[in-house]
């Protein structure tokens, strides 16, 4: 009873490492996204414990695992600010499966442990569902799968008997063997398994982690970390040739206050709907396929006619979803350059759009003062501030300070410069000042078109603000103040801004390796993460099953996986007692003898035929030889001293020699 | 055959239940060794850990649908794939195990029988993870490629008798615990119980009374009273029974003799204790005594009579007929 309570206590070393291995696996990405002392506890413990089982250490005693359970959930708390958000939650995770480590007593705490790490998986794809990851997936689930079978194998192995099937390639192999049969039984599920058209529940705003992206608000100097992340933003097929790059102004929050500092959204304009748009001559279609940014808005070219599913588009044109973008989202755009936008502008836009703090900026306010003297015209007024722009001293740079009370005079006199949203503050300021309905857009510019034109790649860097102003016969109008400074920022995108390669490792042949990559991330985006409802409903349109409802696609699910299974179940499991070289000979022998008019009859044993047939054959002798010999290799004792090979040989040269008179007679 | 079930107090809470599905088993398929196992005798439900499984996978499913992720939606397919592959693994690792004869040598109540059941693998790869299993005990096991394995279940006893071995089964959780898959069979051959035998043994009854013929040798000087008889002169003087020779107005001596006849009945009616069984078990004691000295004897019951012999064949012949004694 001792022993067996003493065996209890500490599960084989190996269940426990294999266990732990594919816990820290799982875990891995959640590690790296989590405060470093944490995640450098977590390991900790688990080094720990395993040594701990190797030395047979026993388990810490009750009270001090439930303090430092405490404690670290206290931490996690206190680290992240509370226990909700998704990190914080699968931080939680990882700490508690971190404390059971301190208590892993039964091959049942090893399962729980080895299962979890599953859902540790799924959920790092909340974050991240990059290519890349698809190696984590694999090795995580192997990992997982490999501890689960271990744990089976020390459970069921015969009492007194170590598992000699203990061997780690021997339990690799085992693994991958049962994780690669899984795969196309969780292939025709992804295919065929209801999706929801809606999310059965909305995340709340603000509980995911900061996402670099673009920003709701602007203050010159805030969007330069965008500048350095060269992470994909979003991907964009066009129908037909694609734009000039130009053209490329992807619209994204639209800014209409200023305080002196920020400039940030007008909760007006974000709750009214936007004027219908037409489609005119020079409408253009593309689908782009969004990042997860966590935020609402989606970006489109100007001005899009419509607004996909779950959004709706604003007064200013922008759209905006319903639901916080946290997978990879896909939609179709159309949108027509051409447009004319608010011909007429209400007197309350109009004064938010001219509305400026007091007492700032007063030399900025004086030249706007002599501008609106010299100038009639508020297209030409703003035309000569762009060739002041080109003309005096200006520079385009990403490494800026941060601006003080009066931004736009000491951007515009004294430090002369900057990036775009310098340019673009700065500009504002001045227009409104002489008097022009001005707002600011930011979103992105440009993009990087792959080679043989398949689709356009917008990156972060690629971030940008320009500024829009009311004329009074064209409605906004965009007008890029950085493109005045820096034109090839515009037409050949931000990475041509920058004079010098921002690191190390910037080169030519690098940027192309990771182009290829991109290729391959955007297949895997439109045909893998991007299948949703509606691709799925296409693809069963295409299959030749059109209008499948949820209850049919379910049936037709059931069918395919069962089908499936067999099939795996046929290939693969039921590969029958493979047909050796002794057994293919005694069949060769079987076939002979059958055509010599002698077959085997059903439920005959090899002795007891050849007991029957041996009266109608000349070669008895060799006969007999040849079946004591098949009984010894295929019943006898392994490693019978027979030669399979010259078995087989043997047979092959044997045919069956009739005994003339006494065949007749039968036996 | 009124034999006794093995059966443990929570067996018996649900012996309806057991019943019906005991019958409803059996009528599917051969359910008696030898058999070769195919899917009308092979069952497969999660286990615990298998439940468990289903609800996180269940959680990752539907968190990963609500957010439309779907890579989160392949991890929980995979599992899900791994869980179906599971049952049909599970379900191979039993198809076609040949089930042949158990048995089990015969003890005496209250000690532990060992059942020895032949299990053969006819395919060639390996069994592994096998459990023979009846209630609490198992046996874990594997079988190597064509090859043959006996396992052994300890069975505890209780009553003399034959008692049927009772529903079997063997089970496997390979390989990943999710589900376990097993099969219900009921050897035919029951156990035999010797009775327990009785502790302390009470002596030999000895003295044959002539009954069989055999001849009786007499030894005077033996130290058990026999008899009186007339005083001869060679008599001890404390051999004479002076109380006795009063009564009768003649010298009487007592005559001591002891018995020494190589033959043993052992009388049921002579067999002390104050029931049937404890009688029983004297006279299991008094069987095992008599082959230990290597007498030869007979048993005498009230409706047989086992012998007269010796050596191991009677004394087991002579346990069978105490065992099944009042219980044909």
């Amino acid at each position: 009873m001792a022993r067996a309570r003493a065996h209890v206590s500490t599960p084989p070393l190996a269940a426990v490492a294999w266990t732990i291995g594919a816990f820290l696996i799982a875990a891995a990405p959640h590690l790296l996204a989590m405060p470093a002392w944490l995640a450098s506890a977590i390991v900790v413990v688990c080094c720990w414990r395993l040594l701990g089982v190797h030395r047979g250490w026993p388990l810490p005693p009750a009270w001090p695992r439930i303090l430092l359970t405490l404690l670290a959930v206290a931490l996690v708390g206190i680290a992240f600010g509370g226990l909700w958000g998704r990190r914080a939650a699968t931080s939680l995770l990882c700490v508690m499966l971190a404390a059971k480590m301190l208590e892993l007593r039964t091959l049942r705490d090893l399962r729980a442990v080895a299962s979890v790490s599953f859902f540790l998986i799924a959920a790092q794809f909340l974050f991240d569902e990059r290519l890349a990851l698809l190696t984590y997936l694999l090795a995580g689930c192997l990992s997982a799968v490999a501890a689960l079978v271990v744990i089976e194998q020390t459970e069921s192995a015969p009492a007194g008997r170590e598992p000699d099937r203990n061997h780690p390639a021997r339990i690799l192999s085992d693994a991958a063997v049962l994780l690669l049969l899984a795969v196309p039984v969780a292939l025709v599920l992804f295919v065929t398994f209801p999706r929801l058209a809606q999310p059965l529940w909305g995340l709340p705003d603000n509980v995911m982690d900061a996402k670099t992206g673009l920003s709701d608000e602007m203050s010159p100097g805030s969007i330069s970390s965008l500048y350095a992340d060269d992470s994909p933003a979003f991907r964009v097929e066009f129908e037909g040739s694609p734009p000039s790059n130009s053209e490329l102004y992807w619209r994204g929050p639209v800014l209409w206050h200023f305080d002196g500092d920020t400039w940030s959204q007008a909760y007006l304009t974000n709750r009214m709907p936007a004027a219908v748009v037409p489609i005119g001559p020079q409408a253009r279609r593309y689908s782009v396929q969004l990042e997860p940014h966590e935020r609402h808005w989606l970006f489109a070219l100007d001005y899009a006619i419509n607004a996909p599913d779950g959004a709706r588009k604003t007064l200013d044109h922008q759209m905006v979803s319903r639901h916080p973008i946290t997978t990879l989202t896909q939609y179709q755009v159309i949108s027509n350059p051409e447009f004319e936008d608010m011909p007429v502008l209400p007197h309350t836009l109009r004064r938010m759009a001219l509305h400026l703090p007091d007492d700032r900026n007063p030399r900025t306010l004086a030249m706007a003062e002599r501008l609106r003297q010299a100038h009639d015209d508020d297209l030409e007024l703003a035309r000569a501030v762009l060739q002041w722009f080109r003309d005096e001293p200006f520079f385009y740079s990403l490494d800026s300070p941060l601006l003080g009370r009066h931004s736009a005079d000491e951007f515009l006199f004294d430090l002369r410069t900057g990036y775009c949203e310098y340019y673009a503050s700065a500009f504002a300021i001045l227009m409104r000042a002489a008097g022009i309905p001005t707002r600011i857009v930011t979103g992105y510019q440009g993009g990087f078109l792959q080679p043989g034109g398949s689709y356009l790649l917008v990156r972060h860097s690629d971030a940008h603000a320009w500024v829009e102003i009311w004329l009074a016969d064209r409605g906004w109008t965009r007008i890029d103040p950085t493109a005045a400074v820096s034109p090839e920022r515009i037409s050949q995108g931000s990475r041509s801004a920058v004079d010098r390669p921002r690191h190390w490792f910037d080169s030519d042949l690098l940027r192309d390796l990771l182009n290829r990559y991109d290729r391959l991330q955007h297949l895997w985006n439109r045909w893998v993460l991007g299948f949703d409802a509606d691709r799925q409903q296409q693809f069963f349109e295409r299959l030749g099953f059109p209008d499948l409802s949820a209850t049919r696609l379910g049936l037709l699910m059931g069918v395919l996986t069962a089908v499936t299974a067999v099939l795996v179940a046929l290939v693969w499991l039921w590969q029958l007692p493979r047909d050796d070289r002794t057994q293919r000979a005694w069949r060769r022998l079987l076939a002979r003898l059958r055509r010599a008019g002698l077959p085997k009859r059903p439920g005959e044993t090899p002795l007891q035929y050849a007991a029957r047939i041996r009266p109608a054959l000349a070669n008895e002798g060799e006969l007999l030889a040849l079946v004591s010999d098949y009984c010894r290799l295929r019943y006898g004792p392994s490693g019978a001293d027979i030669d399979a090979e010259a078995f087989a040989s043997r047979i092959r040269r044997f045919r069956a020699q009739g005994r003339e008179p006494r065949t007749a007679g039968g036996v | 055959m009124g034999a006794a079930r093995l059966s443990t107090p929570g067996d018996r809470h649900h012996a309806l239940w057991r019943r019906v599905l005991d019958h409803w088993v059996r009528r599917r398929a051969p359910a008696h060794p030898p058999i070769s196992l195919s899917y009308r005798q092979v069952f497969i439900l999660p286990t615990r850990f298998g439940w468990t499984l289903g609800a996180l996978m269940l959680a990752m499913l539907i968190g990963s649908l609500n957010f439309n992720n779907n890579l989160g939606l392949f991890t929980a397919f995979i599992v899900g794939g791994l869980a179906i592959n599971t049952t049909l693994l599970a379900y191979r690792n039993l198809r076609h195990l040949h089930i042949r004869h158990g048995l089990a040598a015969p003890v005496f109540a209250g000690q532990t029988a060992t059942f020895q059941l032949t299990v053969a693998n006819t395919e060639h790869r390996l069994r592994p993870g096998l459990e023979l299993v009846q209630g609490s005990r198992r046996t874990r096991f594997e079988v190597a490629p064509d090859s043959t394995t006996e396992v052994s279940l300890a069975m505890p006893t209780r009553r003399r008798g034959w008692q049927a071995v009772g529903r079997l089964r063997v089970e496997t959780r390979h390989p990943l615990g999710l589900f376990v898959a097993w099969s219900w069979f009921w050897p035919e051959q029951p156990l035999l119980v010797w009775p327990r035998p009785a502790d302390p043994a009470p002596p030999l009854p000895d003295g044959g009374r002539g009954e069989f013929g055999q001849a009786v040798h007499h030894d005077n000087d033996g130290d058990e009273f026999h008899s009186l008889r007339r005083w001869r002169e060679s008599d001890p003087l404390h051999q004479i029974a002076w109380k006795a020779s009063q009564r009768h107005r003649t010298l009487l001596s007592r005559e001591y003799r002891r018995e020494r006849s190589p033959h043993v009945v052992l009388e049921f009616e002579r067999a002390p204790g104050r029931d049937i069984e404890e009688r029983i078990s004297s006279l299991t004691a008094w069987v095992l005594k008599a082959d230990q000295t290597r007498r030869q004897y007979t048993l005498a019951l009230p409706d047989c009579l086992v012998g007269p012999g010796r050596g191991r064949t009677h004394r087991d012949r002579c346990l069978r007929a105490l065992a099944e004694f009042g219980n044909r």
